[in-house]
């Protein structure tokens, strides 16, 4: 068996998580995974669970998820966290790459895109 | 766009009923072949190519002709023949209407001359195929209504439809919209934009009709007025104002900040003096958007 990866999804909505996580764990089945449903638990369940990976929704209540990200990389400096999101305007991508984001999915999202991006990062 | 206001016109002329109307227009998927469908049957384009455009749309506010073309899937004669061999959605709606006996031939003649010329509609391909003429339908739409809708709210709306058409189901019916400056809600959700532009739109149902609509939008089978189907309501919400910020920042260079969609708990709310109400018709029941630009 090979070593968990743990996964942390920050969105405000119930539906978006579950759609993201049915997505991952049809990829592999060592994945363990951490919510939370605004910027700030995102960031307090960052540096408690340490995850090998973070999604994180842009438009949250409490703290953004830019401002996850800033803070997330401020913590670990090392931190992959991806952004998915329908606000896809280039100012918000470009805050979300200069906060320290790796990369970004579009809303709806699709299962290949997520695989694709799970690979590069985590490696398949 | 057409078949969805040309209902809402034979509403407002009293010329069926609303259960006629839904009766019809839940019927439309089945008589109404999609360009994409066409356009394999021609043997234009490959099926994961349809398919491909068909997902593009859903973060692209574009026309499926208009992806096809940008991405080499069909040529522009390719695109015209399709556009030709394709029925205009309300004709057809037209004729459910009269196999059903809702109306008769002569009836629907008369109804449809009057419904072009009011819209201006003298060619069904090009009148398609622009998204200027949908931007009239709407404007028309709210002609009588009292309401002024500026440039910017006409655009949101026709996304806002577009969105309907794309995520919960072509067969809908937007009614006439109304001024309103409070309104009682049911169960809704409201998300907030801010910038240079002001928006708030809230989308108000009826739990049970929120199931519907909710079961629609996720394509999962919801039976209970759950978390899931809240949710479902405010990641419509926010997807469709994810969208136009995105057409708002690459067509006007304005930037939107977008305020996470919420429950507005009611019973009644207050809206300001721009404040409407636009109801819409689906066979599950009717949806209410609520606006104030």
């Amino acid at each position: 068996m090979s070593e968990k990866i743990t996964i942390l999804v920050g969105d405000d909505s119930i539906l978006a998580r579950k759609q993201l996580k049915d997505i991952l764990i049809g990829i592999q089945d060592n994945l363990t995974f951490v919510e939370a449903s605004n910027g700030q638990e995102a960031v307090d369940k960052f540096k408690e669970v340490h995850p090998d990976i973070v999604f994180l929704d842009i438009v949250m209540p409490v703290k953004d998820g830019i401002g996850a990200t800033t803070d997330i990389i401020a913590a670990d400096s090392s931190a992959k966290i991806i952004i998915v999101s329908s606000v896809g305007t280039q100012s918000q991508l470009k805050s979300a790459i200069e906060a320290g984001a790796k990369d970004f999915i579009q809303k709806p999202i699709r299962a290949e895109q997520v695989t694709a991006i799970f690979n590069t990062y985590i490696g398949g | 766009m057409y078949a969805q206001f040309f209902g809402g016109f034979l509403l407002g002329k009293n010329a069926v009923t609303p259960e006629q109307l839904t009766s019809a227009i839940s019927k439309l998927s089945d008589t109404h072949i999609k360009l994409g469908t066409l356009a394999m049957h021609k043997g234009y384009m490959t099926a994961s190519e349809v398919d491909e455009v068909c997902f593009l749309q859903t973060r692209e506010d574009k026309r499926f002709g208009e992806i096809a073309l940008e991405r080499c899937y069909l040529f522009e004669d390719q695109l015209e023949d399709l556009l030709v061999s394709q029925n205009p959605d309300y004709l057809l709606l037209g004729q459910t209407l009269v196999d059903m006996g809702a109306i008769n031939n002569a009836d629907l003649e008369s109804l449809m001359v009057e419904y072009q010329s009011e819209n201006e509609i003298d060619d069904f391909a090009t009148a398609r195929e622009d998204a200027n003429t949908s931007i009239r339908l709407i404007e028309n739409f709210f002609e009588d209504s009292g309401i002024h809708a500026n440039e910017y709210a006409l655009d949101y709306l026709n996304l806002m439809f577009n969105n309907l058409v794309r995520f919960i189901g072509e067969d809908f019916t937007p009614l006439q919209p109304s001024p309103a400056r409070s309104y009682n809600v049911s169960y809704c959700v409201m998300q907030r934009l801010t910038g240079v532009a002001r928006f708030t739109c809230g989308l108000d149902m009826e739990p049970n009709i929120a199931v519907s609509f909710a079961s629609r939008y996720a394509k999962m089978d919801f039976d209970a007025f759950d978390e899931y189907v809240k949710a479902s309501l405010e990641d419509f919400l926010n997807l469709h104002n994810g969208l136009f910020s995105v057409n708002m920042s690459n067509n006007h260079s304005v930037e939107l900040n977008l305020a996470p969609p919420a429950q507005e708990e009611g019973p009644v709310i207050e809206l300001n003096d721009t404040g409407f109400i636009i109801p819409v018709l689906y066979p599950f029941g009717t949806i209410y958007m609520i606006l104030e630009f």
